[in-house]
């Protein structure tokens, strides 16, 4: 998907009076603008799931995928490590019939890696499309070890947010893991902004968690709000 | 909100500032009101400009004529001064711009901050005559303080004449009066400060903007409520960060979660989280109250532009090397051990027994002579890893002195002397000294204490020495100079 492409789901999105994109629509619009997101396929008729597995490849993810749902996981949307066709059969099964009837099952590389990271953009009444780096997964709300820089942002501004954050220490080379890829980081941020000055319609971006695989970051979970 | 009116030369400000004639419209014979009140106030700090006063009974006030209106006044004027009922402001206003004043500062306060229909379409009115030409500071606000040209802020009399590098820039009127009288006593000096209330004209961005390029101005520091502009707001504080330190503290700070919002992101991003990062963006200095501010501003003003990452702690007082050390780290300062041999050096000038000669450096005794000290802060100084020195005093001790010896605590204290010699190892070695002045003695029994320090703190500011009341707020003003000086690029 290009950017053109990407704009135009955003305004049908709108249209259509919904208030956010689903994963799989959010995950598209970042990787229009270069954001690294998981290799997935949406598939929504279970005759496409055995091609949709032998794209991504053992072991994955399946989830829940529709506009509305946020919080996948309290929902029981959403199984890891899935490791064969007969388990990813029962697994599509189950999450169609919690989804009653909306949307599809995202089949998705299972990205493997301890450091969850967040990212994300907001709208501040005075300043703007305002860009999130921080601790992610279910350390976001609990230790809020985040900073925020001002959209448009420059290199510097991205390198300078992740150091701000308390926990920077978590992008070094630490138990075994390698020092994060600090550059591919910085371009996230930077396009997250981006999307912030050059899409009026997006309200609000979570990229959470942002998984380091290895060195390499990559978005597992994405949410896109729209006004 | 209109916008502000979009071109002021520097020359217009030059006559809001400085100005040589000017009006005060609404002064009244009976009492003291904010027109009388000014007026007496610009003559007590001896503003040495024309006044001329405007009432439309006219009369005269301490022998000065009172004019009817401002036509009557027979000179063009530079600036006025409205205090006037809110209703008569738009047209005294005009009237000001016609008798060619660059900028008024209007008191008068039943404005928008009423909240009521009449008051926000009277500011709008005001708006509507600043933008045909003549600048508006106000309303509801206290106005300008310039030392140099002699103005001052309602009620402002006693203020200092020394003019200096601070500018402060405010919301609130109370602050800026706070602030120019805090200043005043621990020897901050000013090149202007303005409080600008609803700020309807002139505020925060146009201020910052003039101050960057004020000759007079060498750092800013800033009360904010709201703010006019998020973008222009944060451009002009970038460029001005990138030429001198802005001290900003922005008050009603609100944590996330009053707007409804769906993501974690926007949940997280209150005005507390965003303002502090945006103001680490474009490296201007937060401080949390006013006290932090005088303490940053004072650092800023007072020490050399660079970086104090080593420094020396030297003299006396509880704990003083366990606390100094964990303090120090808070802000993100090192206070380095003494190498054996320059320890040893020291240690043979130190009263025995209770003193220590690493670093920090404990006196024990609060009656070392200056001379003393003075030997072990030169030889502290040639420390190559030292940036800076404090000396903590401990002169509240010669009160048993001047008891025991029957003299008054003024001539048994060598605060003098100290300042003297303190004033003198900086200078020859390069590496600031900061007193820290405190005075656990200062309740009714110890009035001559208290006395003794107000001549002893004035002794060292006069000599340019920055004096702090606690260790900690010395080191937290240090840390901000690092932060600053280190990311300015």
């Amino acid at each position: 998907m290009n950017k053109d492409q990407a704009l135009q789901l955003i305004e049908t999105a709108r249209k259509e009076g919904r208030k956010t994109l689903s994963e799989y629509e959010a995950k598209q619009v970042l990787a229009a603008w270069g954001i690294p997101v998981t290799r997935e396929v949406l598939v929504e008729d279970r005759a496409a799931l055995a091609g949709a597995l032998n794209a991504i490849g053992f072991p994955l993810v399946m989830k829940g995928c529709a506009a509305e749902i946020a919080h996948k996981t309290e929902k029981n949307l959403v199984r890891v490590d899935i490791r064969g066709e007969a388990e990813a059969v029962a697994a599509f099964d189950e999450i169609m019939a919690g989804l009653d009837g909306k949307g599809g099952v995202l089949v998705q590389e299972m990205i493997g890696g301890r450091r969850e990271l967040v990212m994300g953009l907001t709208r501040d009444p005075q300043f703007g499309a305002c860009v999130m780096f921080g601790l992610g997964g279910i350390f976001t709300e609990i230790l809020k070890d985040i900073s925020f820089r001002k959209a448009p942002l420059e290199r510097h501004d991205a390198m300078e947010m992740m150091g701000d954050i308390k926990g920077h220490k978590i992008l070094e080379a630490v138990r075994g893991m390698p020092a994060a890829d600090t550059g591919t980081l910085a371009d996230m941020l930077i396009r997250i902004g981006q999307i912030g000055v050059e899409i009026e319609a997006v309200a609000e971006i979570d990229l959470n968690p942002v998984i380091l695989d290895g060195a390499r970051p990559v978005a597992v979970d994405a949410l896109i709000v729209v006004q | 909100m209109a916008p502000a009116t979009p071109h002021t030369s520097p020359i217009d400000f030059e006559r809001i500032f400085h100005p040589k004639r000017i009006a005060i419209v609404g002064v009244s014979q009976e009492g003291l009101g904010f027109g009388a009140g000014i007026f007496v106030s610009l003559r007590l700090i001896g503003f040495e400009g024309e006044i001329f006063l405007v009432n439309p009974k006219g009369g005269d006030l301490n022998g000065e004529p009172i004019h009817r209106s401002v036509e009557e006044i027979p000179r063009a004027i530079d600036f006025a001064i409205i205090a006037v009922a809110a209703r008569a402001v738009p047209e005294v206003l005009e009237a000001c711009r016609l008798k060619g004043a660059a900028g008024a500062e209007i008191f008068s306060s039943g404005f928008k901050e009423l909240g009521t229909a009449e008051g926000i379409a009277l500011e709008e009115e005001i708006v509507r005559v600043a933008a045909r030409g003549i600048r508006v500071i106000g309303p509801n606000c206290f106005g300008i303080y310039c030392p140099r040209s002699g103005l001052t802020v309602l009620p402002g009399p006693d203020l200092s004449r020394e003019t200096g590098p601070v500018a402060f820039s405010s919301q609130s009127g109370g602050m800026a009066v706070d602030f120019a009288n805090a200043g005043k006593s621990v020897g901050l000096k000013f090149s202007k400060v303005v409080s600008f209330g609803n700020g309807c004209d002139l505020r925060e961005t146009e201020l910052l903007d003039y101050f960057r390029d004020d000759p007079e101005t060498g750092l800013v520091a800033m009360y904010i409520e709201g703010i006019r502009d998020g973008d222009a707001f944060f451009e002009s504080l970038r460029r001005t960060t990138a030429r001198k330190p802005v001290i900003v503290n922005k008050g009603g700070l609100s944590a996330a979660g009053r707007r409804a919002v769906q993501s974690h992101t926007a949940s997280m991003g209150g005005s507390r989280e965003i303002w502090q990062s945006i103001l680490r963006q474009a490296n201007a200095v937060q401080v949390g109250d006013m006290g932090e501010m005088v303490q940053a501003c004072l650092a800023f003003s007072l020490l050399p532009r660079r970086t104090y990452h080593n420094i020396t702690v030297l003299g006396g007082g509880g704990a003083l090397g366990v606390a100094a050390a964990d303090l120090a780290e808070s802000f993100g300062v090192q206070i380095p051990a003494f190498e054996p041999d320059l320890a040893g050096r020291i240690d043979e000038l130190l009263p025995k027994p209770g003193s220590s000669p690493g670093n920090p450096v404990d006196v024990a005794n609060p009656f070392v002579p200056p001379k003393t000290l003075k030997a072990i802060m030169r030889l502290a100084a040639g420390d190559p890893r030292i940036d800076l020195q404090i000396f903590t005093s401990l002169l509240h001790h010669y009160k048993n002195m001047a008891m025991l010896t029957g003299r008054p605590i003024k001539a048994v204290t060598p605060y003098l002397e100290l300042a003297d010699d303190i004033h003198e190892v900086a200078a020859e070695t390069g590496k600031p000294i900061v007193v820290i002045l405190s005075n656990p003695k200062s309740g009714p029994d110890h009035l001559d204490v208290v006395d003794m320090f107000v001549d002893a703190r004035r002794a060292f500011i006069e000599r340019g020495i920055p004096v702090f009341a606690e260790l900690r707020d010395a080191l937290r003003a240090i840390g901000h100079l690092n932060a600053y000086y280190e990311r300015k690029s």
